[in-house]
């Protein structure tokens, strides 16, 4: 059985979640035929181990991402179940191509077996659903939660040209420098209290926030003594915030903190107190000073995205 | 010019799911509500409409609750307000046909929705109804203007935001909106109670729902969480990460 | 992205029995509560102001005067309006107050009582919150008994002459204008005084420990002049404040169970997170105790208020029926408060919880609007036929 795998780049190179979807096919038994748009890093996709062929679509559709034009170059090459990768691009592209073949999009899957059995969460994460496919579907599969597949392998690459009616048009880039997001809105957050010893120290906060596209949030007390804005401050008198991740730096879990982030859907705690309540309701604690865990979280986590 | 707004009842983000037998309990749900950027989607409506004079259809597909959520975006300006029943639903592609019968029935010119409902988190509604409608379609957007013929549109880029524009009809998929919400007032209330709620079938539109490949097994609480596990020094740091991707995957 | 929805205790799903209208006004209020008020209120409480966006904001919303049709005025249902003043006072009473004053002691008379040009000329702008209401009727010397009053009004031919003192005057300071009672040749009227009349002032009153977010006045009447198309003309007597108060106390009833419903989510929210003695003290019997004990009163006090207000908008409803609501709501919400200070420990006299807040604000409650022991003598006498406010016959 094949899948139909739609590539997804970064730069030149394939995006890191392309093998997974390949990993993912593999996992039950399936040979992948990968298509990558505008001919990007086929060479690439070849050399993955349980690619059985590449498409090299090209056209000049691909300069610029309207999603609908994409889907109708693609579609072309199209067969049977579609595999992409549930991101922005890829939901949007696979909703389309669904669509266009009258078959159904499962979005946001985080495991498959063979039958095919999928399971994807709902409800923001308080359910999982369980599902059946017994024929054609497009299936987007959540990043980072497949193997990904190895490299080694030597497949042939076919091009195809291929291009559609672009309906939309740049007008204009806007190049500002992305906001942080606010504590409200954020899925990971990381937080310091008094534990951070001053304001300037919460530069170390940022940058782990800049890594993963965190907001950044602060105990009463450093809003109180040391001027963080209020906005930022998580809490009783605070924000109340259910992310999936809540990090707790150098913040020892009075009551009233807790009220703000108890819902976290995970907590890791960072304090160099064995004691501190927060360790109570921490999922993940480690006991070390923000000194000496904060670049050790930096250089883990700027692996992890590598 | 016809405004039509995709707006889907979930159970409130706030709410406890109580799940049993295999399914989510739907009578358990205390509080159901618009799903949160359908909300920016409804707002950026209602400013189009007032900017345009014209009418805004709020559309959505579900079980006789939803009504309700129709009021309530009459209560905030809805001129129109149309029920499609959900009878014979069974995935994407069914949904997808109706919501687009429904808006060629009220030939919209535009379509807005929210980028991904609150419950099922998908986010295909807005690009498969697009596709059906042969429409463009353009997501994660935070506003859209219209002028002489033109959408101008935001939404986010590799370097930031980038502005597009669309000549045509074309679905929008709100990300946060940077307008804030309106509330309603009692005004809005009194004339959204006397509002008809236009209900319609699939045979009504014409769609035949028919049979799905795809097969709801069950729906089941996550699985419980582990208890805390705590670690001494720094050097766990890196084990912990690897936690959190491959326990947790919250990263 | 969103903020926690606040969810009321309604044990026994009395807000079922709203209706569509009803719902959807509480939720807008309530909605409105959680995103402006409760972010600020403590705030407001400790510099002692009453924020004006909230006024603009309860104008904007259509609230003020809920009861009253025409003229601009919302033409809610009473039940509406007792919704309105429970959202309303889950935030805080101070807040509540604003709106009870505007609409059932300043709006209400002109509506009831005034000639057609009076509310044509006031009520709309009333309606919209651009100008504040405010009701003179207590003074220094005479509080539960209104009708001894020496605020006198005489009628000089082409004016009425205003002379005398009210306090205790919710929004005095802040209104355009005050709808005061005074003995005209000993008999009690009533008269619109606009803020620049020659001879009125409102100061504030200061030093509050209670209802802080609120502007408590007194109006000063020293040959206050007023145009003579200032009256009242439609009663005379105690009636006229009096059917103003039982409008006002009808809405407290609601309004007392936001604060006790709000103290009890606080506490039921702090019992089950405060761990002591390696448990949740919510696991502790004495403290289950009190929690079911607010739960029961809470219940009670929804249902007392609900069917009162099924009376009031039959027009099947009498004064007596209106003091018991106001009564019992208000005390079990004043204890209510107190236990769940119990509850909060230490930390319950912190602004950090609204508790303290609540139970400071509730002492006025419990006083104004008729004292508890006031509403009491008139249970008592509506009981026995013999009245035992005085000693006189």
């Amino acid at each position: 059985m094949n899948f139909t795998i739609l590539a997804e780049t970064n730069g030149d190179n394939l995006h890191p979640t392309t093998y997974q979807l390949i990993g993912a096919a593999t996992s039950i038994g399936s040979k992948s035929i990968v298509i990558c748009p505008n001919g990007i890093a086929t060479a690439e996709a070849a050399n993955i181990e349980g690619v059985e062929k590449v498409i090299s679509v090209i056209g000049d559709c691909f300069d610029i991402f309207d999603g609908g034009a994409w889907a109708e170059a693609l579609n072309s090459v199209c067969e049977g179940n579609i595999l992409v990768s549930a991101t922005p691009n890829g939901r949007e592209i696979g909703a389309r191509i669904a669509a266009k073949r009258s078959i159904p999009i499962i979005q946001d899957i985080v495991s498959i077996s063979e039958g095919i059995t999928v399971t994807r969460p709902a409800y923001s994460g308080k359910a999982i659903e369980t599902l059946t496919i017994s024929g054609d579907a497009v299936i987007t599969l959540r990043p980072n939660a497949f193997e990904a597949a190895n490299s080694g392998n030597d497949a042939p690459i076919n091009i195809v040209n291929q291009s559609a009616d672009i309906k939309i048009s740049i007008q204009e880039a806007i190049n500002q420098a992305s906001e942080r997001l606010d504590v409200t809105e954020a899925d990971i957050i990381i937080s310091g209290g008094r534990g951070m010893g001053s304001i300037e120290n919460f530069s170390q906060l940022e940058k782990i926030a800049d890594i993963v596209g965190a907001a950044v949030g602060a105990s009463r007390a450093v809003v109180d003594e040391w001027g963080m804005p209020h906005r930022m401050q998580v809490g009783q008198t605070g924000k109340t915030v259910t992310p999936s991740l809540y990090i707790a730096v150098g913040i020892s879990g009075a009551i009233q903190h807790l009220a703000g982030m108890r819902s976290s859907k995970y907590i890791l705690a960072i304090n160099k107190d064995p004691d501190a309540p927060i360790f109570g309701v921490a999922d993940y604690g480690i006991v070390s000073t923000w000194e000496d865990a904060m670049p050790a979280l930096e250089s883990a986590l700027l692996e992890l995205q590598s | 010019m016809n405004i039509a707004v995709l707006l889907k009842q979930v159970p409130d983000t706030t709410a406890k799911i109580t799940i049993s037998e295999g399914k989510v309990d739907e009578s358990s749900v205390s509080k159901w509500s618009m799903s949160p950027y359908d909300e920016y989607a409804l707002e950026s409506g209602l400013q189009m409409k007032e900017k345009t004079s014209g009418n805004l259809i709020a559309i959505t597909c579900g079980p006789e609750r939803t009504k309700k959520m129709l009021t309530d975006a009459a209560a905030v300006g809805a001129d129109i307000l149309v029920h499609i029943s959900d009878e014979g639903v069974k995935d994407s592609t069914h949904i997808q046909k109706l919501l687009s019968a429904a808006i060629k029935k009220y030939e919209a010119n535009v379509i807005l929705c929210g980028k991904q409902a609150a419950d099922t988190n998908g986010g295909s509604t807005g690009p498969g109804v697009a596709e059906l409608l042969d429409a463009a379609c353009v997501t994660l957007v935070s506003e859209v203007n219209y002028s002489d013929g033109e959408f101008s549109t935001l939404r986010p880029s590799n370097t930031g935001t980038e502005r597009v524009s669309v000549n045509g009809i074309c679905v929008f998929a709100f990300d946060k909106g940077s307008s804030e919400l309106r509330r309603p007032n009692v005004r809005g209330i009194m004339m959204a109670k006397k509002k008809i709620i236009e209900s319609i079938t699939s045979g009504d539109l014409g769609v035949d729902t028919g049979s799905s490949n795809v097969k709801l097994d069950s729906q089941t609480p996550p699985p419980e969480k582990a208890a805390g596990q705590k670690f001494e020094g720094a050097e766990h740091v890196s084990t912990v990460v690897s936690k959190l991707r491959n326990e947790a995957n919250v990263i | 992205m969103r903020i926690m929805a606040y969810e009321a205790l309604d044990f026994y799903d009395v807000d079922s029995l709203l209706s569509e209208e009803e719902q959807m006004v509480r939720d807008m209020v309530r909605d409105w509560v959680d995103e402006e008020v409760i972010p600020n209120i403590e705030k407001a409480c400790r510099d002692g102001v009453f924020p004006d966006e909230w006024r603009v904001a309860l104008g904007e919303m259509g609230v003020l005067g809920a009861p009253l049709k025409g003229y601009g005025c919302p033409g809610l249902s009473y039940t509406a309006y007792g919704v309105i003043c429970r959202e309303l006072e889950r935030g805080d009473s101070g807040l509540r107050s604003f709106a009870s004053v505007q609409g059932s002691l300043a709006m209400y008379p002109i509506w009831d009582f005034g000639s057609e040009e009076q509310k044509n000329y006031y009520l709309p702008k009333m309606a919209s919150g651009e100008w504040i209401g405010c009701f003179g009727l207590t003074e220094p010397d005479y509080g539960s008994n209104p009708g001894d009053m020496i605020t006198k009004a005489e009628d000089k031919g082409d004016h009425y002459l205003l002379n005398g003192a009210k306090m205790w005057i919710t929004n005095g300071t802040i209104a355009e204008l005050a709808v005061v009672w005074a003995k005209l040749d000993g008999v009690i009227r009533g008269f619109i005084v606009e803020k620049n009349d020659p001879g009125f002032s409102a100061p504030e009153m200061k030093g509050k420990h209670s209802l802080k977010a609120s502007v408590t006045s007194e109006l000063v009447f020293q040959d206050c002049k007023i145009p003579k198309d200032r009256m009242l003309p439609g009663v005379k007597g105690l009636r006229g404040p009096f059917s103003c108060l039982n409008n006002a106390r009808f809405g407290i009833s609601w309004g007392a169970l936001g604060a006790a419903q709000a103290c009890f989510n606080s506490s039921k929210d702090y019992a089950m997170s405060r761990i002591q003695f390696d448990h949740p003290i919510a696991s502790y019997q004495l403290v289950q105790n009190k929690l079911a004990w607010m739960l029961r009163e809470i219940t009670k006090g929804q249902l007392l208020a609900y069917h009162l207000a099924l009376k009031k908008d039959a027009g099947t409803w009498i004064p007596e029926q209106i003091s018991l609501a106001k009564m019992n709501n208000v005390d079990i919400a004043l204890e209510i408060a107190r236990v769940a200070r119990d509850i909060h420990g230490a930390n319950g006299i912190l602004d950090e919880y609204p508790i303290m807040r609540h139970m400071a604000n509730l002492e006025s409650v419990k006083t104004y609007e008729g004292t508890h022991d006031i509403h009491n003598l008139i249970i008592g006498r509506h009981i026995t036929g013999i009245q035992a406010f005085t000693r006189n016959a």
